[in-house]
C-alpha cells in the first residue's frame, strides 16, 4: 500500500493532522540533505515534501528560488534528488516522501524513466507545480500503474466545477495553495481558507494540506484545526540562509517540533 | 469580423452596375452575377426611368439581387421608386447621413469614395446598420463611374462590414483587386461596356470568369498539402481548444493561473469578433502606431546582392520602432475591456517594455515592467525610456538576470495580482491563449504585406525571411501566407558565437522539446533539464525558447529554421546602412544576413521579403563598443 495513504489513515484515526515540512534537495549541501530528512521526521514530520531544485521556478518566493539556486550551484540534478531518497529510505521505510518540482526535468528524463525510478527508490508522490490536470493524463496513469500519487494544487481561483475535476485525478492528497501568490508571501486568511476547504470536502475524501504562508507555530496551529495537513516551506527553508550551517540539524528540526507542539496542544 | 485574412474558398459575390437594357440584366444572371445595379439618378448616363426598370426586372430569373442606386435623392423620390418598383437594396452614393440612409426600412449599403485621409472604419461604426460598405474612387465633382481604381492599399485589413470594391475594375485588373483586398464582392459598371450604359458581353463573360473562378484556381493550389499532414485545414484549425499545436503549446501553469487564463482566452475570444474593438484596434494602429507600415523595394542593396530582388516590410517605422507596438495596443486594449487597470510586462533588450509603457501612458494605466539586472546595465536608454513614460522598471535579480528571469519575475507578479492585473506578454510564447492572440495582433503585418506585394509587383513573393527570438515578428509575417504552398520561408535564430560552440539562442536549430513558461516547445536545456543561458548580440533574440507554433511549423517542415552568427548580422547591419540609408536592429540584422546568403542564388525576377522588424537607434551603442568606438 502507498505510504501516504497508511500514514494519513493512521493520523486520521488519530484526529491529527499531518505536518509536512519542505526542503530543496541539495540545499545547502547535497550531503546535508539526507541527514536533515531525518532529523525533521525526529521531530514530527509526518510526510516530506522534497523540493527537486530547478533554473526557473515560477510559482516560488525568492526563498525557496534561493535554496534552488544554491541546491543547483551544487550540481544538484533530477537523478541526484531519487539517489538522496534511495539513501533515506536504507534507514526510514515509512515516512512519506513527495516530490516538488517543475516539469520540464522529468521531461527531459523521460516520463517512464522518471517514474520507474522514482517507484524503485521509493517515492510516494510527485507534484509538479507547472503540470495541471488537462495536460498530465498520460503522466497520471504512468503514476498510477507505479502506486505513486499524482498531487494537485487548488487555488483561491479554482472555481467548483474544476475542483470536482482535479479531486477525481488526483491521490495521496491535495495540495490548496492558501493565497494568490507565491510561496513564502504575506498573510493567510484563515476564514477564507477555512470556507475553501470545506467547499473542497464536498467534492473529495482524500485529505486536505494547505500551504504558501504558513510561517510560524500561530499559523500552523490555525491551519492544523480546518485541515488535514499543513505544508511549511520557505519559513523552514529561511533557516538555511540565516543560521550557521554546522548547527541546522538542530535547529531546523527544533523549529519543526515547536510547530507540532502547537498544533498537538490544539486539539 | 470581416478580414481578408485568406478564405480563398469563399467567392467573391459580384455585381454589375448601370444595366439600362434587359437583355444585359439577363446575360448578366447567365454568366453567374449575383446582383444588378439600376440608376435612379438623373445626371448620369446610365439612368433608367421607371418604366426601364420594371423591364429589366421582369426579365431576371430569381436568385439575383436589384439594388437601385440615388444619389442625393429627396426621400419622396426614392419613396415614390420603391412604391412602384420591387428594390431589394438600396445603394446610396453622395452624402446622404447614416440616418438618411436607415429611413427607408429598407436593407441598404453605403458607398464610400475613397479620398486620402478617409477614416473607413468610422464610417463602418458611423453607420451601423448599412449591411456593407462600397468603396469608390474619388475624383472631385464626380459621382461614381470614374474608371480609374483607387489605391488598395489605403483599405484597412480588419473592418467591421464587408466591404464591396468599385472603381475602374475590369477583366484585367479584378483578380489583382480580389486578391489585394480580399472583397465580400466587386462592382462594375464601365469595365464591362462597350458604350455608356451598353454591356458587352464578352467583356461581361471575362469579367465573371476572372472574378469567380479566382478563388478555385487559387484554392487548389493552396489546398495540395505542403507536407505530409500539413493542409488550409490544418493551419486554420490550430490551436486547438487548449492551445496545442500538435505536441506543442498548451497551458503550464500553477494552479492559480488557470482560471484567469481562461478568462483571458474568453475575452480575447469575444472582442477579436466584436466590431467596435476591432474599430478601435484598426483606429489606433492606423493613428497611434502608423500602419499601414511600407513595403520597401531595396532597389540598391538587391542589386549589389545580383539576385533577387529584396523588399522590406517597414515595422522599423512604426511609433516606437518595432513590431512590437502592434501587439501591445491589442493587448492593452483587451485589458480596458477586461477593466483591468495593472499592466506587467517583461523585458529582454526594453522594446517590448517600452511598447508597454508606451500603450499604459497612452491608456492611462499602471505599469511594472520586469526587466533583468543584467539588461538594465546593458540598455539603460530603453530604462529611462520606460520611466519617462511613467513605468515602473523593477530590476529582476534571481537567476541569470535576463529575459527569462524578468518573465519568472513578472508570472509571480501577475499570480499575486490576479485580480486586477493583465500581463502582456511580449512573444508569441508563454501559456495558451498568449501564442494564438499575440500571433493574430501580429498577423497585420502578413496581412499588409500580402496587399502591398500584390500591388506593387502584381504577385506574391517567391521567400519570406524573419528572424525569429520568441517568434512574433516571424509569426506575423507568416501567418498569411503559409497556405501559399510555392512561397518559401525561413525563420533565422541568433547562432551568437556560432552554433558548434553552444554560445547561442537557437533552440529550434539545436534542441530537443522542453517546457518553460507555461508551454512545450523547442528548449535550450541541460541533460538535466535545467534551462542555460543563451548568447546573442542582440538582447531581444537571447531567449531559450521559441513560440510553440514555430516549433510544429518547423516539425511539420513547412518553414525552414536557419541561424546567423552575431557578426554575420553585424555585417548585414552595415550592409543596410550604407546601401539604404536604413539603420536596421540587430535582432532584424540577423533575417537580413540569411537574405544576404540567399538572394544571389536567385534569379532577378524573383522576389524575396524580409520583416525589417525594428529600427537599430537602440543597438548604435553596442555596435560602437564592439568597433572600440566609445560615445
Amino acid at each position: 500500500m502507498n505510504r501516504l495513504k497508511t500514514c494519513f489513515d493512521k493520523l486520521r484515526t488519530q484526529k491529527r493532522a499531518a505536518l509536512i515540512p519542505f526542503i530543496t534537495a541539495g540545499d545547502p549541501t547535497q550531503t546535508l540533505t539526507v541527514p536533515l530528512m531525518h532529523g525533521l521526521v525526529e521531530a514530527g514530520a509526518d510526510v516530506i515534501e522534497l523540493g527537486v531544485p530547478f533554473s526557473d521556478p515560477m510559482a516560488d518566493g525568492p526563498v525557496i528560488q534561493r535554496a534552488s539556486e544554491r541546491a543547483l550551484n551544487q550540481g544538484t540534478s533530477l537523478r541526484d534528488v531519487l539517489e538522496m531518497v534511495k539513501t533515506f529510505r536504507a534507514q526510514n521505510q515509512t515516512t512519506p516522501i513527495v516530490l516538488m518540482g517543475y516539469l520540464n526535468p522529468i521531461e527531459i528524463m523521460g516520463y517512464e524513466t522518471f517514474v520507474q525510478a522514482a517507484d524503485s527508490v521509493g517515492v510516494d508522490g510527485v507534484l509538479t507545480v507547472d503540470l495541471p490536470p488537462e495536460e498530465a493524463t498520460d503522466f497520471c496513469l504512468l503514476l498510477h500503474t507505479h502506486t505513486i500519487a499524482p498531487i494537485f494544487l487548488l487555488a483561491p481561483t479554482t472555481i467548483p466545477e474544476r475542483i470536482k475535476h482535479i479531486c477525481t485525478q488526483a491521490s495521496g492528497y491535495l495540495y490548496y495553495v492558501s493565497l494568490k501568490g507565491v510561496t513564502g508571501d504575506a498573510h493567510i486568511d484563515m476564514t477564507s481558507v477555512a470556507e475553501k476547504v470545506k467547499e473542497i470536502r464536498q467534492y473529495t475524501k482524500l485529505p486536505i494540506g494547505v500551504g504558501f504562508g504558513i510561517k510560524d507555530v500561530e499559523s500552523a496551529t490555525q491551519v492544523a484545526k480546518v485541515s488535514d495537513a499543513v505544508i511549511v516551506g520557505s519559513a523552514l527553508v529561511k533557516l538555511i540562509e540565516t543560521e550557521p550551517q554546522e548547527k541546522l540539524l538542530e535547529i531546523m528540526p527544533a523549529f519543526v517540533r515547536e510547530l507540532r507542539k502547537g498544533m498537538d496542544t490544539s486539539l | 469580423m470581416f478580414d481578408n485574412k485568406n478564405k480563398l474558398i469563399s467567392p467573391t459575390r459580384v455585381k454589375i452596375c448601370g444595366i439600362t437594357r434587359p437583355q444585359d440584366a439577363l446575360l448578366a444572371a447567365k454568366l453567374g452575377a449575383d446582383a444588378i445595379g439600376l440608376v435612379f439618378y438623373k445626371k448620369s448616363s446610365r439612368a433608367v426611368s421607371v418604366k426601364q426598370a420594371q423591364s429589366i426586372i421582369q426579365a431576371l430569373p430569381p436568385f439575383v439581387t436589384v439594388v437601385g442606386l440615388f444619389v442625393n435623392a429627396e426621400p419622396t423620390f426614392v419613396q415614390d421608386i420603391l412604391a412602384k418598383l420591387p428594390l431589394e437594396l438600396l445603394q446610396f452614393h453622395g452624402e446622404e447621413s447614416p440616418d438618411y440612409c436607415s429611413h427607408f426600412d429598407k436593407p441598404y449599403i453605403k458607398a464610400l469614395r475613397m479620398r486620402s485621409g478617409i477614416d473607413i472604419q468610422s464610417s463602418a461604426q458611423e453607420y451601423s446598420e448599412a449591411k456593407a460598405l462600397l468603396l469608390d474612387t474619388y475624383v472631385q465633382g464626380v459621382k461614381g463611374g470614374t474608371g480609374v481604381p483607387f489605391n488598395w492599399q489605403e483599405v484597412p485589413l480588419l473592418l467591421s462590414k464587408p466591404i464591396i470594391v468599385a472603381g475602374g475594375l475590369t477583366p484585367n485588373n479584378v483578380s489583382r483587386a480580389i486578391m489585394a483586398l480580399h472583397p465580400y464582392a466587386v462592382d462594375v459598371s464601365g469595365g464591362v461596356e462597350s458604350t455608356k450604359g451598353i454591356k458587352d458581353a464578352d467583356k461581361m463573360s471575362a469579367f465573371l470568369f476572372e472574378a469567380k473562378d479566382f478563388p478555385q484556381k487559387h484554392s487548389k493550389g493552396a489546398s495540395m498539402s505542403i507536407a505530409k499532414s500539413f493542409s488550409i485545414q490544418d493551419t486554420q484549425s490550430l490551436p486547438d481548444k487548449n492551445g496545442h499545436f500538435g505536441p506543442y503549446g498548451g497551458i503550464f501553469v500553477p494552479e492559480t493561473l488557470i482560471q484567469p487564463l481562461k478568462e483571458l482566452q474568453q475575452a480575447y475570444q469575444h472582442y477579436f469578433k466584436d466590431s467596435a474593438f476591432l474599430a478601435e484596434l484598426n483606429d489606433d494602429l492606423h493613428h497611434f502606431v502608423g500602419r499601414p507600415s511600407p513595403l520597401y523595394h531595396a532597389a540598391r542593396w538587391s542589386e549589389r546582392l545580383g539576385g533577387a530582388q529584396i523588399y522590406l516590410k517597414r515595422e522599423d517605422l512604426n511609433h516606437t520602432g518595432a513590431h512590437k507596438v502592434n501587439n501591445t495596443v491589442g493587448q492593452a486594449l483587451l485589458a480596458k475591456r477586461m477593466g483591468k487597470n495593472r499592466i506587467i510586462a517583461e523585458t529582454g533588450a526594453g522594446q517590448h517594455g517600452v511598447a508597454t509603457a508606451t500603450v499604459a501612458a497612452r491608456f492611462g494605466m499602471e505599469c511594472v515592467v520586469y526587466m533583468g539586472s543584467e539588461d538594465i546595465k546593458r540598455q539603460a536608454i530603453n530604462v529611462y525610456r520606460m520611466r519617462l513614460l511613467g513605468a515602473e522598471v523593477r530590476p529582476v535579480e534571481s537567476g541569470s538576470k535576463t529575459l527569462k528571469d524578468a518573465l519568472n519575475e513578472a508570472m509571480r507578479d501577475w499570480v499575486t495580482h490576479v485580480d486586477n492585473t493583465f500581463y502582456i506578454i511580449g512573444t508569441v510564447a508563454g501559456p495558451h491563449p498568449y501564442p494564438v492572440m499575440v500571433r493574430d495582433f501580429q498577423a497585420v503585418i502578413g496581412r499588409e504585406t500580402r496587399q502591398q506585394i500584390k500591388v506593387l509587383t502584381g504577385c506574391l513573393p517567391d521567400v519570406l525571411i524573419a528572424c525569429v527570438g520568441g517568434g512574433s515578428n516571424a509569426i506575423g509575417l507568416f501567418y498569411s501566407f503559409l497556405d501559399d504552398k510555392g512561397i518559401t520561408m525561413y525563420g533565422v535564430e541568433a547562432a551568437g558565437d556560432g552554433l558548434e560552440t553552444g554560445h547561442h539562442a537557437a533552440p529550434l536549430c539545436t534542441s530537443k522539446p522542453g517546457v518553460l513558461h507555461g508551454n512545450r516547445t523547442y528548449l535550450m536545456s541541460d541533460k538535466n533539464g535545467q534551462v542555460i543561458e543563451t548568447h546573442s548580440i542582440s538582447a531581444g533574440l537571447d531567449y531559450p525558447g521559441v513560440g510553440p507554433e514555430h516549433a510544429w511549423l518547423k516539425d511539420m517542415g513547412r518553414v525552414k529554421y536557419v541561424a546567423a552568427t552575431d557578426s554575420e548580422a553585424l555585417d548585414a547591419f552595415h550592409d543596410l546602412t550604407r546601401l539604404e540609408g536604413i539603420i536596421p536592429a540587430l535582432e532584424s540584422s540577423h533575417a537580413l544576413a540569411y537574405c544576404k546568403k540567399i538572394a544571389p542564388t536567385l534569379d532577378k525576377d524573383k522576389i524575396i521579403v524580409v520583416n525589417l522588424s525594428g529600427r537599430g537607434d537602440k543597438d548604435i551603442h553596442t555596435v560602437a563598443a564592439l568597433e572600440g568606438i566609445e560615445i
